[in-house]
């Protein structure tokens, strides 16, 4: 309870464990599957045979269901845990401000001498905390589980597709946190980065299929998070900077949006 | 202005206005040290509006509101320093017991200790050790006094502090309060009935839709004090022959008795109008402050009480 920081994450403390806890256990799981998918040549084809439009939704650069790294990126890093590390961010960043504001805790919090753009940043830090615990998790799991079934990935490698991964997570997070610093509104802040979230995808996944999206695939997030298969080559410098920019970004509208509005009643 | 020997409290114009709606205006307000204001009127007048402004969880539409002379938008956080607050209806975190609750306000207070807390929570007959949410109301009211209470603040903002109180708890934070202005401490709190605060407060301003209709002292209330009179003559009298003083209210004549109501000024005159004609029987009571209250403002502030 030593700052906001602090008591923010400790009001997150089950939710987290749960949530790593679940990581683990899908990380485990593919494990256990993959000694009897890897040598089924038929996997190859039915992913050949899907249309392209459907197989670059979810397949990134390469489908390729041989390898562990086509393996890992098709099972998790292409939808299941992008999917479980923005529901994160997205919750956390909407709840720091617009959550207590409409449980209207926030009276009392902003009455103490802080300010609020201390509060807001704060908050934000425990989102990015919470981000940070649930991709090492998933990078531990990777690399101490993996091992067990065979499921071979350079530390390196894994380590930048959390990286970059958690910074995909953290682009919606912080946009849901400065769209609930500047209104107070906590369906808002949720539904917005979703559907932000859901466009992103498809423009990245659609881009090199439909012209019209092509030009547009680049500003997608998920394109600096995957487009460069970060399982294969390690991290992108630019897609990091990018990431960062984003997120530094949205904090300075949170900052922003949080100091020249009223406080819901 | 200087901090120390200014006013503790200064609005100036001070103006709300949600939309269309104005929920305050032109509030000129000044609490002064050491003093405790009742700040009445009834529930929508603009108290808790008036109280969300001076601590800077809203921004004036138009006009100032200082504390201690500083901003209470620009230099929110130097205020927050000098003041405590209790909300008018205070959420507190669920799951968070009372001594997590002071903790946590003690670091964002950067408060060393919490001996004085502790302190509060005893006298107040609080269990710090529960989670909020198993807490009755009162004792959450009780909680979130603590922590406005228990950083030793120069100014209280305290948003009808006693609703959920039982009146044994009531004594008590009333001598917290009397010890806080004992120390130089000002306090500013609402209420919607003139009991609750007349026992503490200094003086007591009235909001209507809005707007401040009276600031009075409540030494010089009780001055204006109603007495209700009743007078037996030998025969039967009209009013007119009394000559009462103007003041004086609610004149009823039944035969050989009149009635009346009186502040205490006009006492004098009507001993002197009644004492002309032979009196055979006289009683004289004091009125309830309530009742003397709403005589004056009942009927520009609707109900009171």
């Amino acid at each position: 309870m030593r700052d906001v920081t602090l008591k923010t994450i400790y009001d997150q403390r089950r939710g987290l464990l749960a949530w790593c806890v679940s990581l683990a256990l899908l990380v485990a799981m593919y494990v256990a599957v993959w000694p009897s998918i890897r040598g089924q040549p038929s996997m190859a084809q039915f992913l050949d045979s899907m249309p392209k439009a459907f197989r670059a939704l979810f397949a990134m650069s390469g489908a390729d269901m041989s390898s562990p790294a086509g393996y890992v990126q098709i099972e998790l890093l292409s939808f299941l845990g992008p999917m479980i590390l923005l529901g994160y961010a997205i919750a956390a960043g909407s709840s720091a401000v617009a959550g207590e504001e409409e449980r209207h805790t926030l009276d009392m919090l902003l009455a103490n001498p802080v300010s609020r753009a201390r509060v807001v940043l704060e908050k934000g830090a425990a989102m990015v905390v919470g981000v940070l615990l649930l991709a090492a998790v998933t990078a531990a799991a990777l690399l101490f589980e993996g091992p067990l079934g065979d499921l071979r990935l350079p530390a390196g490698n894994v380590v930048a597709a959390m990286v970059h991964l958690a910074l995909l997570a953290l682009v919606f997070g912080s946009l849901a946190l400065a769209l609930g610093a500047s209104t107070g509104r906590l369906g808002l802040s949720r539904a917005v980065p979703a559907v932000a979230a859901v466009a992103a995808y498809v423009v990245n996944g659609l881009g090199p299929l439909v012209s019209w999206l092509e030009p547009l695939q680049k500003f997608s997030p998920f394109y600096q998070y995957g487009g460069h298969d970060p399982l294969r080559t390690g991290v992108s410098t630019s897609g990091i900077l990018v990431a960062v920019l984003t997120v530094l970004a949205f904090a300075g509208l949170a900052v922003a949006g949080f100091r020249r509005r009223d406080i819901a009643a | 202005m200087d901090a120390s020997t200014g006013p503790v409290v200064s609005t100036r114009h001070l103006t709300k206005a949600y939309g269309r709606l104005l929920a305050l205006r032109q509030l000129d307000l000044r609490v002064e040290p050491g003093e405790v204001f009742g700040y009445l009127g009834p529930n929508g007048a603009g108290k808790t509006t008036t109280f969300r402004l001076l601590m800077g969880l809203l921004r004036p539409t138009s006009g100032r509101a200082s504390v201690l002379g500083l901003d209470t938008w620009r230099a929110s956080v130097a205020v927050h320093r000098q003041v405590g607050y209790l909300p008018g209806e205070p959420v507190l975190y669920d799951r968070l017991t009372g001594h997590q609750h002071v903790e946590y306000f003690r670091s964002l207070r950067s408060m060393p200790e919490d001996k004085y807390a502790r302190a509060l929570a005893e006298r107040l007959d609080l269990e710090l050790g529960k989670p909020a949410r198993s807490l009755s109301k009162g004792n959450r009211q009780k909680l979130a006094l603590v922590l406005a209470l228990m950083s030793r603040p120069r100014l209280l903002v305290l948003d009808e502090p006693t609703s959920g109180l039982d009146p044994m708890v009531q004594r008590e934070f009333h001598a917290l309060l009397r010890e806080h202005t004992a120390e130089g401490g000002s306090v500013l709190l609402s209420s919607h009935v003139l009991a609750e605060v007349q026992r503490v407060a200094d003086r007591i301003g009235v909001l209507r839709a809005g707007r401040l209709v009276a600031v009075e002292r409540l030494e010089d209330l009780r001055r204006k004090s109603l007495h209700h009179l009743t007078a037996r003559f030998a025969e039967p009298v009209a009013a007119a022959d009394l000559h009462l003083p103007d003041d004086v209210r609610d004149v009823v004549v039944d035969g050989d008795t009149v009635t009346c109501s009186a502040p205490q000024s006009a006492l004098d005159g009507v001993l002197k109008g009644v004492s002309r004609w032979p009196v055979v029987d006289f009683g004289c009571v004091e009125a309830e402050l309530e009742e003397t209250f709403l005589a004056y403002y009942g009927e520009e502030t609707g109900r009171v009480a």
